[in-house]
């Protein structure tokens, strides 16, 4: 099920949220609207989380995690550490981690099994990644472009990347990640994926100007409401056609 | 991109008379407005010059904004320009255009030739005459072109109100004879609210609806019905319906009344579509007939069957419906949709354009690399005491909660209790740590082994207590020591009595300085000291030595002691005499005099008393401008005081 929502007028929904299996965290706002969305969606299965990330609001951006760990920048202060791990289950681990590439939301990307990182990001950080998270690690770029967590949006069921990825960087992609992977855009033809939605393997989240196409595609790569990767190239092949050419 | 054909943005066009009284009071307030016929001529010139410049200046762009704003018939699309040639007549239209851009071309050219004539002018006077000659012609010019603004502006106000339509997007377009059901179709698959009466001609215009299908947004363009004649003589209305079906490539849907209640039989309605066919060529067509609630399609009479048999032999799809029952109505619209999507897409998969998309349109799948399984992980829901609430419901929840609080009287800013989702022992949910306490951050100090590693200090530092570790040992003293122990107590003990009674004394906390002391100088006092140093003084007289003392001369003969002088008996005529005082002089009577001294003496003593000063030559003023005297408004009539 995607939802469309927007963050105090800001459409870049994976800029203030991070969405996991077991946890999601939400930008503590002005006022509960956007929190509200997540908790209504996803509260009955994990706990929604309302935090900064080093006083900042772009928590999807600084942070990357998943089902099992979740990584801060070195930012981070040790109250919202101290928060962070209070609220968090057990089963998930939390760990600073000192990297100069400091925006780990947009140079990691994940999902439970695997990740793709920047290839300029630290051995340690590399280590830390595959410890904490308990995934493969691949250094990768993403349309030539090395920021793979701002261009590609991954669950356990499929992955959404940059819409210019060719189709032979696709193959590799979905054989790294071991998912279905479709070249797409968000929020009515940004590029931005990762910035523009967050998603999980039973929901995802997207920017209000996400047309009805968008929105499709992303319901059937990630197996959303029942539907089959396969759909985006049999019953959709057409609709896409037309809508993009 | 429905928004590049969208024509509501055209500023308003003024009628010729308010647009002159725009440019003419424009004129007026943005230049300056005094001259005098004193100031120098170059000034008086260069301000008129400036007038007749800014109101052509002004004129123009509004002239400009006119021209440019208006779409050009030449290069939108064929579809409006047709549209707009059957609506207001394109040669009217570049006419009106045309006649403006010259306007523009005139007015310049006034005010290019009074600029130079005012380059001559010799005196404010003429200088004012030509100014006023150079913007009466100018509104002159705006004059002429009353009818053209006027025109102008009535096709800006119908051009607002057309529907939005774009040519190159998804469109599905509804024709067929009057009255046969086009706008009830309409109503039925969009949400556009088009009039549907019992009479022919009930849309005069074009319509748009959009509706949703295969995640795509479709246009359905309702046109007014059409009549089997001659393409000259169609009227207005049924031109609108031709030049949509002419230029929009959409999905054709022609509509046929099988009950004849229109009005024309089905024979006629069929010919109609013949006639009008040459339009829908490379067009997915559908003969659609309507009001199959009245009239089966099995009982038709056996020539309209064979009719409607002629055209399906002819590729064309006959689907049946009813608007009215909604029989049929879905798969009109889905076998529209799917046939226009087809042709579109037949007709991009053709062309280059797809290349492009190519890699959006794959789907990669995953090589096995290893046998590792990677299943989804979707967590059980939990179960929940109340029920259930969607997003809408819990923010409404919370803008009452918020509006309530802010109407109570003991509003206060709301913090989130953050604390309210802590996964831990809820007995330390609510405690408050300090995040720095004692100069150290308490985060730096937090151990996952905290609690055993206080335990192994706890008991380290209990054996020791045990093992005498703490215990003070004990100091013997001897007698001697004891002695000077008590000295040492008294002589400290005397020290700050001292100490006190010397404060007590001393209350000053700097020692008042000694002043000085005027020293006594006698010529006794001299002579002594001299004598005692052994210094043999003469013994002058005092007088001379008083007045040496006060001779600034170094010579040693003295000044001649002071004479009584005596007034002589002979006063030399060059010598002045002095007045009598003012206050003896005038009168002569002593006694009159004292009077008068009296009456002064009084009135002195009025004046010192009454202001009081210190004697006659007193000339304190206390306060200048007394406050509260002075501050303040006036009132009516109170110029000294307030």
């Amino acid at each position: 099920m995607a939802t469309r929502c927007r963050f105090e007028n800001n459409n870049e929904v994976g800029v203030f949220s991070k969405l996991t299996n077991s946890y999601c965290l939400v930008s503590l706002g002005g006022n509960d609207v956007f929190y509200n969305i997540f908790e209504a969606e996803v509260g009955d299965q994990i706990p929604v989380i309302r935090t900064s990330m080093a006083g900042c609001r772009i928590i999807g951006r600084l942070s990357v995690g998943n089902r099992h760990g979740l990584l801060v920048p070195n930012s981070t202060t040790d109250t919202e550490l101290q928060y962070l791990r209070n609220t968090l289950p057990d089963s998930v681990k939390l760990q600073r981690v000192e990297e100069r590439l400091s925006a780990l939301g947009n140079v990691v990307a994940c999902n439970d099994y695997v990740a793709l990182v920047h290839p300029d990001i630290d051995r340690e950080t590399e280590d830390i990644i595959a410890d904490t998270l308990k995934v493969e690690v691949f250094r990768h770029t993403i349309a030539s472009n090395p920021l793979v967590g701002s261009y590609c949006s991954l669950s356990n069921q499929g992955g959404l990347v940059h819409p210019n990825t060719s189709t032979q960087d696709q193959d590799e992609l979905a054989t790294l990640l071991q998912v279905p992977i479709v070249a797409g855009t968000i929020n009515q033809g940004s590029e931005l994926i990762g910035a523009g939605m967050v998603v999980n393997d039973w929901c995802a989240f997207v920017g209000l100007p996400t047309t009805t196409t968008e929105i499709s595609v992303i319901e059937s790569i990630f197996r959303l409401n029942d539907q089959k990767p396969s759909n985006i190239t049999s019953q959709m092949r057409s609709t896409l056609i037309d809508s993009l050419a | 991109m429905a928004s590049f054909y969208s024509f509501k943005n055209i500023t308003k066009v003024p009628s010729a008379k308010e647009f002159y009284n725009i440019m003419l009071s424009k004129t007026q307030r943005q230049t300056p407005t005094v001259i005098r016929r004193h100031f120098k001529i170059s000034r008086i010139r260069a301000f008129y010059m400036r007038k007749v410049k800014h109101c052509q200046t002004r004129m123009n762009e509004r002239l400009t904004q006119i021209i440019t704003e208006f779409p050009k018939l030449d290069t939108i699309h064929p579809f409006y320009a047709d549209l707009f040639n059957v609506l207001y007549d394109k040669d009217h239209y570049k006419v009106a255009l045309g006649q403006i851009n010259i306007a523009r071309g005139l007015i310049d050219n006034i005010a290019k030739d009074y600029v130079r004539m005012l380059k001559f002018g010799d005196s404010l006077f003429r200088c004012k005459r030509l100014k006023i000659a150079a913007l009466g012609r100018m509104v002159k010019v705006i004059k002429r072109q009353k009818p053209n603004l006027q025109y102008l502006e009535e096709v800006r106000q119908h051009m607002g109100r057309l529907p939005i339509i774009d040519p190159l997007s998804r469109a599905i377009i509804i024709c067929g004879y009057p009255n046969v059901g086009k706008s009830s179709f309409m109503t039925k698959v969009t949400r556009a609210d088009v009039d549907v009466q019992s009479y022919s001609f009930t849309t005069r215009a074009l319509y748009v609806g959009h509706m949703d299908y295969k995640y795509l947004r479709w246009q359905v363009i309702d046109t007014p019905g059409v009549l089997d004649r001659p393409l000259e003589e169609r009227n207005l209305i049924e031109m609108q319906a031709i030049t949509a079906l002419a230029h929009l490539r959409a999905a054709i849907l022609y509509f046929i009344d099988i009950t004849e209640m229109c009005g024309y039989s089905i024979k006629e309605q069929i010919s109609l579509l013949d006639n009008i066919k040459p339009l829908f060529t490379n067009k997915p067509l559908f003969v659609v007939c309507n009001k199959i609630d009245l009239v089966k399609p099995e009982d038709l009479n056996p020539e309209a069957k064979e009719l409607l048999k002629g055209i399906e032999d002819r590729g064309i799809p006959i689907l049946y419906m009813s608007t009215i029952s909604g029989q049929g109505v879905m798969e009109v619209k889905e076998a529209a949709c799917e046939r226009l999507l087809a042709h579109r897409v037949e007709g991009k998969v053709s062309g280059r354009k797809v290349d492009s998309i190519l890699n959006r349109l794959h789907l990669a799948e995953p090589a096995k690399r290893d046998s590792k399984e990677r299943p989804a992980f979707v967590p059980m829901v939990t179960e929940r005491t109340e029920p259930k609430k969607t997003a809408r419901e819990r923010i409404n929840e919370m803008i009452m909660k918020r509006v309530e609080e802010e109407e109570s009287d003991t509003y206060h800013y709301r913090t989130i209790d953050l604390t309210e989702h802590y996964d831990i022992n809820p007995e330390y949910r609510t405690d408050i740590i300090p995040e720095i306490w004692d100069w150290h951050n308490i985060a730096d100090y937090i151990d996952p082994e905290m609690f055993q590693k206080l335990e192994a200090l706890e008991r380290e530092e209990r054996l020791r207590e045990e093992a005498g570790y703490y215990a003070v040992p004990k100091i013997e003293r001897d007698e001697m020591r004891e002695e000077i122990r008590k000295l040492a107590e008294q002589i400290r003990e005397r020290k700050a009595i001292m100490r006190q009674e010397a404060q007590l004394n001393n209350n000053r906390s700097h020692p008042r300085p000694t002043p000085v002391q005027a020293r006594g100088r006698s010529l006794e006092r001299f002579k002594g000291e001299m004598k005692r140093i052994g210094v043999e003084v003469d013994s002058v007289s005092a007088d001379e030595s008083k007045a040496n003392k006060r001779s600034r001369s170094r010579s040693l003969s003295a000044a001649p002691a002071k004479k009584v002088r005596f007034e002589s008996e002979v006063r030399s005529r060059s010598r002045s005499r002095s007045k009598p005082a003012r206050d003896e002089a005038g009168v002569d009577d002593p006694e009159l005099k004292l009077k008068l001294k009296k009456i002064a003496k009084k009135a002195l003593k009025k004046k010192v008393g009454k202001m009081g000063l210190k004697g006659e030559a007193d000339r304190f003023i206390g306060t200048k401008n007394p406050r509260h005297l002075l501050a303040g408004k006036r009132g009516i009539g109170k110029t000294e005081r307030r």
